[in-house]
């Protein structure tokens, strides 16, 4: 027992001398890497050790002993970032029951099979958003795409803490299935406004009565303390920045709305979602210091989207905001990298910055763009392994890889092609 | 009826020995009168791992008055002569919903249509014009009578709201059940859990012990707040979180510290004990998930030992339960296999539709063993039938538990003294001690949980089933 304690310790001590390889230790060598940051390297290699990328580039040496991947023909990414998911979620996506409930937080189904669809895509990280039932929504969660782990070990660390907003149809017409006497407030646009400086305006009182609270147990200290009211308390965060706004938007007046009202209130609106017609208020947008997370195209499939256009992400960056292509689906959630190249052919965005669109835009949207979102050397070993490049037709993503572990390699899994194949061996399709 | 009672009393001294003789019916309907016993020649099993292979128990005014090997038997007693049987303390099912109300019940049709809100506010501050249902923006509300909706009646005692049909009690003692402890099924703040005994209703009182807990689940409020899962999480935080500055104020307001006022709001009241760890917190729990959430929301608000009710995927969230000082009340009305969480981990790679394999004995096996593998790392465990039917269901399924890997001991454990410290009532049941409560339970040969062997007796209170 003991010859075995010391035999744990030893092979621990061992895991932390730099040049033992340890078990989830990997190379791809050979293969043309997107760094994002620093240009496409031909005939590249990139090393993972312990979890966080040691080495990208042309000449660099594997030390021995590690899984080596060979890259030859193929092309290795950052992990892609969805911005805007609601997979994974269990306990309700929308607490619609009143319009204001930042205290609410989302709860993540850690065993979704959309998790696992999503790693066959390259997705390695994505937020979880609250619906868009509330003007003032439920708090997210930011996660890596930890298939087969605990909820805790998803989520992920040192990423923001973001609330939804929600501007338009879906807060006003939210209760319009009720009976009249049963319909909740706000039932339209001007409402909103309303409800969005109304609250601002109760968080800030609290606020002060929490500071006039801390001033006045120094001098005595029986002082009664307030009472902690956790939607409040959640709406002074955001005042003070920790946390994060992103708001369902898709007009370009309700943009406009929220921007003032942020202002006027003494909050930043961190990231818009959808932001249809954000083409239109970018200039806005950037003074404010919005990003935007955005579809390739959706274009009139309900009345307030009837302005939208997919030459929206190019026109937005030529404006300098920051933007996103998400999913909000939990198909498209595999396939984003085809979203971002929409932004090559409407647009003429350069392929750097359209597949920035979804690694490292995204990344700085949820606060983990110095963890992720490239591939550079100290940055986390989130990596996605193409068989062509993201933006071939037949581009296919074949290691998905987070933290330097596989958690999907195409050549195990169970796919349709193989199931065809081996069902209908000689068959045309 | 109580001539039929009297009658009954008056026929037994004659009948009882060919009584004995006969086809034993421990569920029996008719109890018998409050006579005074001496079990005697029989194996007894006063705790886990405590026997006397042959002894005498004795019975006076339904309390235990001796036990052990050489005990004189006073005059006036009934004798039963049991040998080749054991006599175990009388079992109990830690947590069961039987006989109580649901707490999402109707309401009464006139509360209903005032649609007055209810009690519990908790959430964001009140009169806020975002209109929770009811009250729309801007319209004057007329004042109405308080209605107290079941999911959120906090103060709603379970042992006196426990109503079992006759049928129903002879089934809990149909498989051992002397005493139960009561936990309400859904809503948010039912009540507080209580314990009871399983004898007949008739000139004996059933419940034992209220305010053993504050029954806490994940539910949703009727027509407003919170509606959904996630929205519970929050309500039920604010709600804690208010009834621990209702007691600051409370005890503010008593020293005179100046502006210090409770809100005297009585949902608040209501939570101050759980809220300042003056009783546990009874989370209702199944899932992983679940039950790391009650971990979560423990330790955020300082609520030492809650009890996990449920509990059923307790080996799958180890750390969790011990992270916060949990006893795992172990429901044995297990789930499929094929709907526990990481299920799909398995069903990746193996095709294309998302489905898991089919579900192996092996995978049933773990279900099953999930009581033992709590006891094994070291948790406290009760074994409950919460959920499901209690009595001769849940005595074979304590056998199913024992051969997934639970040793008999700790099985007898944790169905008398592991349930009764739980629900405050040992000093008065869990094991066969002198000054407890007479309830047994006898079987013929040495255990109690074998497949195929028949309760011979079972005695609540004292009285004879």
């Amino acid at each position: 027992m003991r010859i075995l304690r010391i035999l744990n310790t030893l092979s621990l001590a061992l895991l932390c001398v730099p040049g033992v390889v340890a078990a989830q230790d990997l190379a791809i060598r050979n293969a043309t890497l997107i760094t994002i940051a620093n240009g496409d390297v031909q005939a590249g290699t990139i090393v993972v050790r312990g979890g966080k990328i040691t080495a990208v580039g042309a000449n660099v040496t594997i030390p021995a002993g590690m899984r080596v991947i060979d890259g030859t023909g193929k092309f290795v990414m950052p992990g892609i970032i969805d911005a805007h998911s609601h997979a994974a979620l269990e306990g309700g996506i929308n607490e619609g029951a009143e319009s204001v409930t930042p205290e609410v937080q989302v709860q993540l189904k850690n065993d979704d099979p959309v998790v696992y669809r999503a790693l066959a895509g390259g997705v390695t990280a994505a937020l979880l958003l609250h619906g868009s039932a509330n003007t003032i929504g439920g708090q997210s969660r930011v996660i890596k795409m930890r298939w087969g782990q605990p909820v805790d070990s998803m989520y992920f660390k040192g990423a923001f803490r973001i609330v939804k907003f929600a501007l338009g149809e879906n807060v006003t017409r939210a209760s319009s299935t009720a009976p009249a006497d049963e319909r909740r407030f706000p039932m339209s646009r001007m409402g909103v406004e309303f409800t969005v400086n109304y609250w601002f305006q109760k968080a800030k009182e609290y606020d002060q009565e929490w500071k006039d609270y801390r001033e006045a147990v120094k001098k005595a200290p029986t002082t009664m303390m307030p009472r902690r009211d956790l939607r409040l308390e959640a709406l002074t965060d955001i005042l003070h920045g920790d946390l994060k706004v992103h708001s369902h938007s898709y007009r370009a007046d309700e943009i406009l709305m929220l921007i003032r009202v942020a202002d006027e209130n003494g909050f930043k609106v961190h990231t818009f979602q959808h932001v249809l017609e954000g083409y239109k208020v970018a200039d806005e947008m950037a003074k404010h210091g919005a990003m935007a997370s955005t579809f390739a195209d959706s274009w009139a499939y309900k009345a307030e989207a009837w302005d939208a256009i997919p030459y929206n992400m190019a026109l937005m960056s030529e404006r300098g905001v920051v933007v996103s292509v998400n999913s909000d689906s939990d198909e498209r959630i595999r396939r984003l990298y085809q979203e971002a190249g929409v932004g090559v052919r409407y647009g003429k965005m350069s392929v750097n910055e359209a597949l920035k669109m979804v690694t490292l835009n995204p990344a700085k949207q949820l606060g983990i763009d110095k963890m992720v979102g490239t591939l550079e050397t100290g940055k986390d070993g989130d990596i996605a392994v193409f068989s062509a490049h993201p933006f071939a037709p037949d581009a296919m993503v074949e290691y998905t890889i987070i933290d330097g572990k596989v958690l999907f390699d195409r050549s195990l899994a169970n796919t349709l092609r193989k199931t065809v194949t081996t069902q209908n061996p000689g068959g045309t399709h | 009826m109580a001539r039929r009672f009297l009658l009954a009393i008056a026929a037994v001294p004659a009948a009882f020995s060919t009584a004995l003789a006969q086809t034993a019916d421990p569920g029996r309907a008719a109890a018998s009168p409050r006579v005074d016993y001496a079990l005697t020649n029989v194996r007894i099993v006063t705790a886990p791992g405590k026997v006397i292979e042959r002894g005498t128990v004795v019975t006076r005014d339904g309390r235990i008055v001796a036990v052990g090997a050489n005990v004189a038997i006073p005059a006036g007693v009934v004798r039963l002569d049991l040998a080749g049987h054991t006599v175990f303390p009388g079992l109990i099912d830690a947590a069961t919903s039987i006989g109580l109300p649901s707490p999402t019940r109707a309401l009464p049709a006139a509360a209903d249509a005032a649609g007055a809100p209810g009690r519990g506010g908790a959430g964001g501050g009140g009169g806020a014009p975002q209109g929770g249902r009811g009250a729309p923006l801007g319209r004057p509300s007329s004042p109405q009578p308080p209605v107290v909706l079941p999911e959120l009646d906090a103060d709603a005692e379970a042992a006196d709201m426990f109503a079992p049909t006759d049928d129903e009690l002879k089934a809990f003692r149909a498989g051992g059940v002397t005493a139960v402890g009561l936990v309400f099924q859904g809503g948010l703040f039912p009540g507080r859990v209580g314990a009871a005994l399983t004898g007949m209703r008739d000139g004996s009182r059933l419940s034992l012990r209220t305010g053993v807990g504050q029954d806490v689940a994940f539910g949703t409020k009727r027509g407003g707040y919170p509606g959904t899962g996630i929205g519970s999480v929050a309500f039920i935080r604010q709600a804690f979180l208010d009834a621990q500055y209702e007691a600051r104020a409370d005890k503010a307001f008593k020293a005179g510290i100046p502006g210090a006022r409770p809100s005297n709001d009585p949902f608040q009241r209501s939570l101050m004990s759980a809220a300042t760890n003056g009783i546990a917190s009874w989370f209702v729990a199944s899932t992983e998930r679940e039950i790391t959430r009650v971990a979560e929301i423990s330790t955020e608000l300082a609520l030492k030992n809650p009890v996990v009710v449920g509990s059923q995927e307790g080996w799958r969230a180890i750390g969790a339960l011990k992270r916060s000082g949990a006893t795992a009340l172990v429901s044995l009305r297990w789930p499929s296999p094929d709907s526990t969480t990481g299920r799909a981990f398995l069903a990746v790679g193996s095709g294309l539709s998302g489905v898991a394999p089919t579900s192996t004995t092996a995978d049933t096996n773990e279900v099953r063993a999930n009581a033992s593998v709590l006891v094994k790392a070291g948790i406290p465990v009760a074994l409950a039938s919460y959920g499901g039917e209690s009595g001769t269901t849940f005595r074979d399924r304590i056998r199913l538990t024992i051969a997934a890997g639970m040793s008999p001991d700790d099985a007898l454990r944790a169905t008398t003294i592991t349930p009764a410290t739980l629900l405050g009532i040992n000093a008065a049941v869990g094991t066969i001690e002198i000054g407890k409560l007479a309830n047994f339970v006898i079987v013929s040969g040495n255990d109690l949980f074998a497949a195929g062997v028949p309760i011979k007796h079972v005695f609540v209170d004292g009285r004879l089933y």
